[in-house]
């Protein structure tokens, strides 16, 4: 019986979060996870204990884009964005990954608040000047979407660390490098809200519907 | 009676071996569908309608004409400016040398009869020869 009753306990509280969830959803005040290990620190507050959770957060950078400027977490201050690893002579999931943020670029195309940052892997080879003949050749004009390149042991330390990406190099792999093909959505507040697989079209459309959800979350802050 | 037995089996002799030709083209064709789908998609995409200015075209292309020029590409890659539809091209391709020689004639026998003027499939007879007569890059 008493098996029972708190079996029936839980099933109450699924159907309560169930419902809760639906509710939010149709309220439009769905949240987007936050990804990546958490830490909690405890603090007193006024005499009282609080518990903080300190969330995975993109750390200062220092990367140049295709016009030859270093850029730092500045320029993304106060933005949502995207975020991809690629390098300019991939054969493989590349193309496909380029051809899907287009997408996503056409979308956000002019909205102030969000950016598209596209980090090269293969920072030796694809120089400032390379960079901006590739984005030139994808039609991508002004500085919504950026280009990366810079000290390639950086690079693959955000990647990894930050936005838990792979990205490194493997002489076996084709073009020389391995990578994962993932969209990374990243809040105002540098955390990580979404990971997506940047070579399907359900994945490209699944980020371009999260990037409304995060702006509609500060909207209606 | 057995004369027009005879007749009728000579005729189905003739069209099967007219279907085989067909035949063969369509499993090369199919093959080629599949190999195209996984070597060269990414970047001259499905519709073979390439991408931007990075990655030409193949549809439209005049070079599809020239089947043994397409194997050797396949095979080497290319690197270099060219000039297709119009529009001035210069990323490197790389070479495949990892497609096998029936596997070359399977996508030269796809691109060419889906984007060329080719109704029949190209053999690996056509191909092994294209590819020892490539010229040097």
């Amino acid at each position: 019986m008493a098996y029972n009753s708190r079996f029936n306990l839980i099933y109450l509280f699924i159907l309560t979060v169930f419902v809760a969830g639906f509710s939010a959803c149709s309220d439009s005040e769905r949240k987007l996870p936050i990804y990546g290990e958490r830490d909690t620190v405890t603090k007193t507050v006024d005499g009282k204990e609080v518990v903080d959770t300190i969330y995975n957060t993109i750390p200062p950078f220092s990367f140049v884009n295709q016009e030859g400027d270093t850029v730092s977490e500045k320029l993304v201050e106060g933005k949502i964005y995207v975020t991809d690893f690629f390098f300019t002579t991939c054969p493989t999931i590349c193309p496909v990954m380029k051809r899907q943020m287009i997408k996503v670029f056409n979308d956000i195309k002019g909205k102030p608040d969000v950016m598209i940052l596209s980090h090269s892997i293969d920072p030796e080879h694809d120089t400032p000047q390379v960079l901006k003949k590739y984005a030139q050749d994808l039609g991508v004009e002004g500085s919504q979407w950026q280009f990366l390149t810079g000290q390639k042991e950086k690079i693959y330390e955000i990647g990894q660390k930050s936005y838990l990406s792979t990205a490194k190099e493997d002489k076996s792999a084709e073009g020389g490098y391995i990578h994962s093909g993932a969209f990374i959505l990243v809040d105002k507040e540098k955390h990580v809200r979404g990971m997506y697989d940047g070579t399907t079209e359900e994945g490209t459309q699944k980020l371009i519907a999260d990037i409304k959800t995060l702006q509609e979350e500060y909207n209606t802050k | 009676m057995i004369k027009q037995a005879a007749a009728f089996m000579a005729l189905c002799v003739l069209a099967s071996c007219q279907n085989a030709e067909e035949l063969k083209s369509e499993q090369y064709f199919v093959e080629g569908y599949h190999l195209y789908t996984a070597n060269c998609s990414n970047c001259h995409q499905p519709d073979g309608k390439g991408m931007s200015n990075l990655y030409p075209p193949l549809a439209g292309s005049k070079k599809l004409a020239d089947r043994s020029g397409i194997a050797c590409i396949i095979r080497n890659g290319m690197k270099g400016t060219i000039l297709v539809n119009g529009k001035e091209f210069n990323r490197p391709m790389p070479a495949n040398a990892k497609l096998t020689e029936i596997e070359i004639a399977e996508i030269v026998s796809y691109v060419s009869m889906k984007w060329g003027k080719d109704s029949l499939y190209t053999p690996i007879t056509y191909v092994q020869n294209a590819l020892q007569n490539c010229k040097p890059d």
